[in-house]
C-alpha cells in the first residue's frame, strides 16, 4: 500500500507545472520547445504565485496542472478523445491475488448500482488439468468495438484515443451492446441509483461516466478524466499489488504508477496476449500470463457475490 | 425468574454501557501528512492528505477543511484553504503572502490543520524541508547529467549521496533511461546517466521530456527538474476515427452500406410514393 | 349473375354488431389491456427493475413477444401476395383476415419494442441521432415500410367494399357511415378504377415479399450480427423467415375458425380452405423442422466449446422441457394432425392451429433466453438473482396485454370492416360461373 501511495504522488509531482515550466516561463535552454503533448491554450486568467525562489510570478490557470476543479469537457470534445493517443492497458495475471480493490475503488469513483461491478475479477480454468488463475477484467476498449457497431444512435462510441465511452444522456436502453459485446463487460441501470444530492446533482459527462442514469448502460470508462488530469484510471492507481498497467500506445510505454516498462518491450518479454483474439475485436487490453506467480490462487471461500443479493 | 431477570438487567446495563463508549469513540483519530513539491525551482505547492483508521483500516477521507500555514499555527501565517477530494487529498499552491515568511530562512516549516468536526477531532501535521533543487543538464552522446543543491545561508550547495531518479517522462509515469532507475550523488552533487531508449516515440517533433527527481525525501521533500532533448522519434499517430468504418459515428458508415441502405429505400418508397398517388387518381376519377 | 346471389353475398358478408359472446371476447381482451398498460406504467416509473432481466439476460420475454409479433405478421405477404401471383384464387377470402392479422402485429412488435426500451421517453434519438451502421435502425426502417406496405395492401382491395357499406347507412350506423364516406366514397366502381385498383394491388404483392423477407431477415441480424453460442449463425435469416411463415400460417387458421364460427361463414371459408391451408402448414412444419436440425445437428455435431453449455441446456438441461414443448407442439404434432385428410377439417386443423402459435411462441423464448445466459467469460460478480431469469408478474401482464391488444385490433376490425372482401367474392363467383 505505502509502495502505491508512494508512486501516486511522485505521478502528480511530475505532473503539475511540466506545462508551465516547459510551455516557457523557466528552461534556459529551449523555452519555447512546442510541446504537442500538452495542448494547453492559455486561459488568459492568471495567478499569482509565490516561486521557489521567493519572487512573485504570474501564471497562466490553464498551465497548473492538476486544477482541482478541471472543468468537465463538453460532449463534443469528449467524443472526438484526447488528441494523439492511444491508450492501452497491460494486466499481468501474476500478480494479481483477488484482491479486489481495483474493483471497490472503480464502483465507488463512478457510484456504481450496488452488486453491479464494471471491473470483475474471474476465476479462470482453461481446462480440468490446467491451473487455475485470476483474471480481472475491464472494458476491453476494442479497436474494432462490436458494441459500437450495434449502437443505433451513437450513444456509444470509439473515440480516437482509443476509448469507448457511453454517453448517458443519448442512450435509449435497448441493450443491443450488452447483447453484442463479447465480454459481458456492460451493465444495465435497472432502477434508480441511490445517489448522494452532490453526485446526482452532477451533470453527467461521458468521461467520468458520473453520474449514472436509469435505463441507460454502463461500463469501463478507462477514466479520461483522470487521463486529462496526468492521474491514472482508479483501478491501477488502487491496486496494490501493481497489477494493472496504463499508458499511451503512442508513447510506447505503459506504468502502475511504480513501475514503468516500454509497451512493445513488456509484451513481448512476457508473452502478452488479448482475451478472445479470433473474434477480430482488437482489444486495447493486453495480459500477461500467469506465469511466476506472486501468490497462489486460492479460491473465494463463499462466492462473495451471494451477499450482494 | 428474579435470576433471569436480573441477568437481564446486568446484560441491559452492559449493553447501556457498551454503547455509551461506543458512542464516544465513535470519533474517529485523523491523519494528516504533508508533501512538499517543488518542480523545476519555480511553482511550488503542498498536498496534504487526511487519513482515518475506520472499522480497522485506514481510509482517505474527502471532504476535510485544511488550513495551511508557514512557520506557525498563526493567522498572518495562513497560507490558504483547501478541502480533501474524494482520494482526501487537498492541493496548495504557496501563495504570494508568503514571501517574507519563505525568504526568512533556508529551513521552512508547514503546518497543515483541521478543526473539530462531528466525525473527527482536530488534527495537526507539520512538515519541515529545507530548500533544495535539481539541475538537469545534457552531454553530448545522450548523457543525462543531474545535480542536486540545496540552500545552506543564502549559498545553494551541492548535496552527497543522494538517490536521484533520472527517466523519461511518460503518461502516468517514469521511465528510466536505462537500467539503473536510481543515482546516488557524487561529491559534486551530480549523478550522470546514459541514455539507453533507443526509437522511443517523442513528441510531434521528436522531443522527449527528460525528468530528474527525488520521491519523499525527509529533508529536502520533491523535488523535480525536468528538460526537453531532441532524442526520440517523432510520435505517430493512426486513428481510424475519420476512417468510414461499421463502428464509426453517425455519419461515417461505409460507403457500400451507404449506398446499399438508401439506394433499397429510396426504391422501396418510390414505389409506396407511387401508389399513394394512385389513390389520389382512383379519387379524382371518382368526383 | 343473379341479383340475389350477389345481395346474398353482402348480406352474408356486411360487419354485424357484437353479440354477447362478441362483447365478453372484447371485454376479457380489454381486461388484458388494461392489465398490461397497469403493469407499464409501473415500469415506467420503478424502471425495467420491474422486470426479471438483469445483466446477463439483459433481453427477455418483451424480445421474444417482439420477434413473435414480426414473424406472425409475415403471413400477411404468404397469403396475400406469395398465393395471388401464383394465380392461387381459393385464398381470397382468407387475405383481409391475413392482412389484418400483419397489420396488428407489426403494430403491436413496434410498440413492444417501446416497452423493452429503458428510456422510451430519448425514443426520438433513433431518429435524430440513427447510425446506418446499426441493425436496429435497418429495423425501423423496413418495419415501418411494412407497416406501410401491409396498410396499403389492406386499403386497395377494401375500397369496392368500402362503397358497398355506404349504401347500408341503417345497418352500419351513422357513426361508421361517416367513416366509411371518408375512407371510400369515392368508389365508383368504374373500369378506369378498377384497372388502378387492380394494378396497385399487383405492384403491392410483389413489393411486400422482400420487404416482408426484410423484416424478419433483419430481426434475425439483431442476434446474428452477435457473437454469441446460439445466435451466431449464417442460417438465422432462412430459419426465421420460415418460423414466421409457420407462425402466421397457423395463426390464420386460428383466426378463420374463430370469424367462421362466429359470424357463420361456413359458406366463403368453406372445408376446403381448411384442407389447403392444412396442406400448407404441414409443409411449412416439415421446413421449419429442416431449418431447426440444421440450427441444432450441425453445432451439436461439433460440441465446440462456447456451445457446448448452451446446446446441452436446450436438450437435456434446465431448458429441455421448453424446448421439447415447442418442438412437438409447433412442429410434430401439427405435423401428425394435418398430414391426414381427417386432421385438415376444420376443428383438428385448428387446434394443430393453436398448437403452432403457442410453440412458436415458446421457440422465440428459447431463441432469446438461453443463450444469454450462457456468455463467454463465465456468469461472476453478480447477485444471485442475476444468474437466472424468471419473467415478473410485469412482464407476463405486458406481453399477455400487448398479445390481447393484437387480438383487440383484429376484432375491432372485424367489427367495422367486412373480414372477408365482398366485392372480390362476388367477382370471383361471376368469372366461375362464366366458366
Amino acid at each position: 500500500m505505502k509502495n502505491n501511495d508512494t508512486s501516486r504522488r511522485d505521478f502528480i509531482a511530475s505532473s503539475v507545472l511540466a506545462g508551465l515550466t516547459l510551455a516557457g516561463c523557466s528552461t534556459k535552454d529551449n523555452p519555447f520547445e512546442p510541446d504537442i503533448q500538452d495542448q494547453v491554450q492559455p486561459s488568459g486568467e492568471t495567478v499569482k504565485l509565490l516561486s521557489v525562489n521567493g519572487e512573485v510570478i504570474e501564471v497562466d490557470k490553464a498551465f497548473l496542472k492538476p486544477v482541482p476543479d478541471l472543468p468537465t469537457v463538453s460532449n463534443e470534445a469528449a467524443r472526438i478523445g484526447i488528441p494523439g493517443k492511444k491508450f492501452v492497458m497491460v494486466i499481468d495475471l501474476s500478480r494479481c491475488k483477488n484482491l479486489k480493490k481495483c474493483q471497490a475503488s472503480c464502483n465507488h469513483m463512478h457510484h456504481i448500482h450496488p452488486g453491479q461491478n464494471w471491473i470483475k475479477v474471474y476465476p479462470m480454468q482453461e481446462a480440468e488439468h490446467t491451473a487455475p488463475y485470476w483474471q480481472p477484467t475491464t472494458c476491453m476498449h476494442c479497436d474494432e468495438p462490436p458494441c459500437v457497431k450495434v449502437c443505433p444512435v451513437d450513444a456509444t462510441f470509439k473515440r480516437q484515443d482509443g476509448i469507448v465511452l457511453i454517453d448517458s444522456e443519448r442512450c435509449v436502453g435497448c441493450r443491443f451492446c450488452m447483447a453484442a459485446c463479447p465480454y459481458s463487460t456492460r451493465v444495465f441501470n435497472w432502477e434508480k441509483l441511490d445517489l448522494p444530492k452532490a453526485i446526482s446533482d452532477k451533470p453527467y459527462s461521458c468521461e467520468t461516466s458520473v453520474p449514472q442514469k436509469i435505463g441507460t448502460v454502463g461500463k469501463c470508462d478507462f477514466c479520461p478524466d483522470m487521463v486529462r488530469k496526468g492521474d491514472l484510471p482508479h483501478c491501477v492507481a488502487a491496486c496494490p499489488n501493481g497489477v494493472f498497467f496504463f499508458g499511451d500506445m503512442n508513447e510506447d510505454s505503459v506504468t502502475n504508477g511504480a513501475e514503468t516498462f516500454r509497451f512493445s518491450e513488456l509484451v513481448k518479454d512476457k508473452s502478452g496476449y488479448r482475451l478472445m483474439e479470433d473474434l477480430g475485436t482488437k482489444p486495447s487490453v493486453y495480459y500477461l500470463p500467469p506465469v511466476n506467480r506472486n501468490f497462489p490462487f486460492e479460491p473465494e471461500e463463499q462466492d462473495t457475490t451471494q451477499k450482494n443479493s | 425468574m428474579k435470576l433471569n431477570s436480573s441477568i437481564a438487567f446486568a446484560v441491559l446495563l452492559f449493553n447501556f454501557i457498551g454503547l455509551n463508549a461506543f458512542s464516544q469513540a465513535e470519533k474517529n483519530e485523523l491523519t494528516i501528512s504533508i508533501g512538499y513539491y517543488n518542480n523545476n525551482s519555480q511553482i511550488h505547492y503542498l498536498v496534504a492528505q487526511a487519513k482515518s483508521k475506520i472499522d480497522g483500516r485506514f481510509q482517505q477521507i474527502p471532504n476535510v477543511a485544511l488550513s495551511f500555514y508557514i512557520t506557525n499555527a498563526t493567522i498572518p501565517n495562513l497560507l490558504g484553504k483547501a478541502v480533501t477530494n474524494e482520494k482526501g487529498e487537498a492541493l496548495l499552491l504557496i501563495p504570494p503572502s508568503a514571501k517574507n515568511e519563505w525568504n526568512k530562512s533556508a529551513k521552512q516549516s508547514f503546518i497543515v490543520t483541521s478543526s473539530a468536526s462531528k466525525q473527527f477531532d482536530e488534527a495537526t501535521a507539520t512538515l519541515e524541508i529545507t530548500k533544495a533543487k535539481i539541475m538537469i543538464d545534457t552531454l553530448p552522446d545522450k548523457n543525462i547529467v543531474a545535480t542536486l543543491f540545496e540552500l545552506m545561508d543564502s549559498a545553494w550547495v551541492p548535496v552527497k549521496e543522494v538517490d536521484l531518479k533520472v527517466a523519461i517522462k511518460r503518461l502516468g509515469g517514469d521511465l528510466n533511461v536505462n537500467e539503473t532507475p536510481t543515482y546516488s550523488t557524487d561529491s559534486l552533487g551530480a549523478v550522470a546517466a546514459e541514455f539507453k531508449r533507443e526509437k522511443l516515440p517523442g513528441d510531434a517533433n521528436g522531443y522527449l521530456t527528460l525528468i530528474a527527481k527525488l520521491d519523499e525525501h525527509e529533508i529536502y521533500g520533491n523535488i523535480t527538474a525536468e528538460k526537453l532533448v531532441p532524442w526520440g522519434v517523432v510520435i505517430k499517430h493512426a486513428s481510424n476515427f475519420d476512417k468510414r468504418t461499421l463502428f464509426a459515428r453517425r455519419g461515417h458508415s461505409p460507403w457500400w452500406l451507404e449506398l446499399l441502405a438508401y439506394s433499397i429505400v429510396l426504391a422501396v418508397w418510390s414505389i409506396l410514393i407511387y401508389l399513394i398517388v394512385q389513390i389520389k387518381n382512383i379519387k379524382k376519377l371518382g368526383v | 349473375m343473379e341479383s340475389i346471389a350477389k345481395q346474398k353475398i353482402v348480406e352474408d358478408l356486411l360487419p354485424q354488431k357484437f353479440g354477447k359472446p362478441g362483447k365478453i371476447w372484447v371485454g376479457i381482451l380489454l381486461v388484458f389491456c388494461a392489465l398490461g398498460l397497469f403493469a407499464y406504467i409501473r415500469q415506467l416509473t420503478k424502471g425495467l427493475a420491474v422486470t426479471g432481466m438483469r445483466d446477463y439476460v439483459s433481453w427477455g420475454i418483451y424480445i421474444s413477444n417482439f420477434v413473435f409479433f414480426v414473424a406472425i405478421s409475415l403471413v400477411g405477404s404468404l397469403i396475400t401476395a406469395v398465393l395471388r401471383l401464383s394465380d392461387v384464387h381459393w385464398s381470397t377470402p382468407l387475405t383481409r383476415i391475413a392482412e389484418i392479422i400483419a397489420v396488428s402485429a407489426i403494430t403491436f412488435a413496434s410498440i413492444i419494442i417501446i416497452v423493452d426500451m429503458g428510456r422510451p421517453d430519448r425514443f426520438y434519438n433513433l431518429f435524430i441521432h440513427g447510425r446506418l451502421q446499426s441493425p436496429i435502425i435497418w429495423d425501423v426502417v423496413v418495419i415501418t415500410t411494412y407497416f406501410f406496405v401491409s396498410i396499403l395492401l389492406l386499403y386497395f382491395p377494401l375500397m369496392p367494399d368500402l362503397a358497398i357499406l355506404l349504401k347500408f347507412k341503417e345497418k352500419t350506423g351513422a357513426g361508421l357511415h361517416k367513416l366509411y364516406t371518408f375512407l371510400g366514397s369515392f368508389w365508383k366502381n368504374t373500369n378506369a378504377q378498377i384497372h388502378i385498383n387492380e394494378k396497385a394491388v399487383n405492384i403491392l404483392s410483389i413489393t411486400i415479399i422482400p420487404v416482408a423477407f426484410s423484416i424478419h431477415t433483419v430481426t434475425s441480424w439483431l442476434f446474428a450480427t452477435t457473437y454469441r453460442p446460439g445466435w451466431d449463425s449464417t442460417n438465422f435469416g432462412a430459419y426465421f423467415i420460415s418460423g414466421a411463415f409457420l407462425v402466421g400460417a397457423g395463426g390464420v387458421i386460428v383466426a378463420m375458425y374463430i370469424f367462421r364460427k362466429a359470424y357463420q361463414l361456413e359458406n366463403y371459408i368453406t372445408d376446403s380452405h381448411f384442407d389447403k391451408m392444412g396442406k400448407i402448414l404441414v409443409l411449412l412444419a416439415l421446413l421449419y423442422l429442416y431449418f431447426n436440425v440444421n440450427e441444432f445437428l450441425v453445432p451439436a455435431f461439433k460440441m465446440k466449446k462456447s456451445e457446448e453449455d448452451h446446446l446441452l441446456g436446450l436438450f437435456t438441461g434446465e431448458f429441455a422441457p421448453v424446448f421439447w414443448f415447442a418442438i412437438t407442439t409447433a412442429m410434430i404434432i401439427p405435423i401428425l394432425i394435418l398430414v391426414f385428410k381427417k386432421g385438415r377439417r376444420p376443428l383438428p386443423a385448428f387446434i394443430a392451429g393453436i398448437l403452432v402459435v403457442i410453440g412458436s411462441w415458446f421457440k422465440r423464448y428459447l431463441i432469446v433466453t438461453p443463450t444469454l445466459l450462457h456468455p463467454f467469460l463465465p456468469m461472476h460478480d453478480v447477485p444471485a438473482s442475476y444468474r437466472h431469469y424468471i419473467p415478473t408478474w410485469e412482464e407476463w401482464s405486458i406481453a399477455l396485454g400487448s398479445l390481447a391488444g393484437a387480438m383487440l385490433i383484429i376484432t375491432l376490425f372485424a367489427r367495422i370492416f367486412p373480414i372477408i372482401p365482398i366485392q372480390e367474392t362476388i367477382t370471383e363467383t361471376e368469372q366461375n360461373e362464366t366458366k
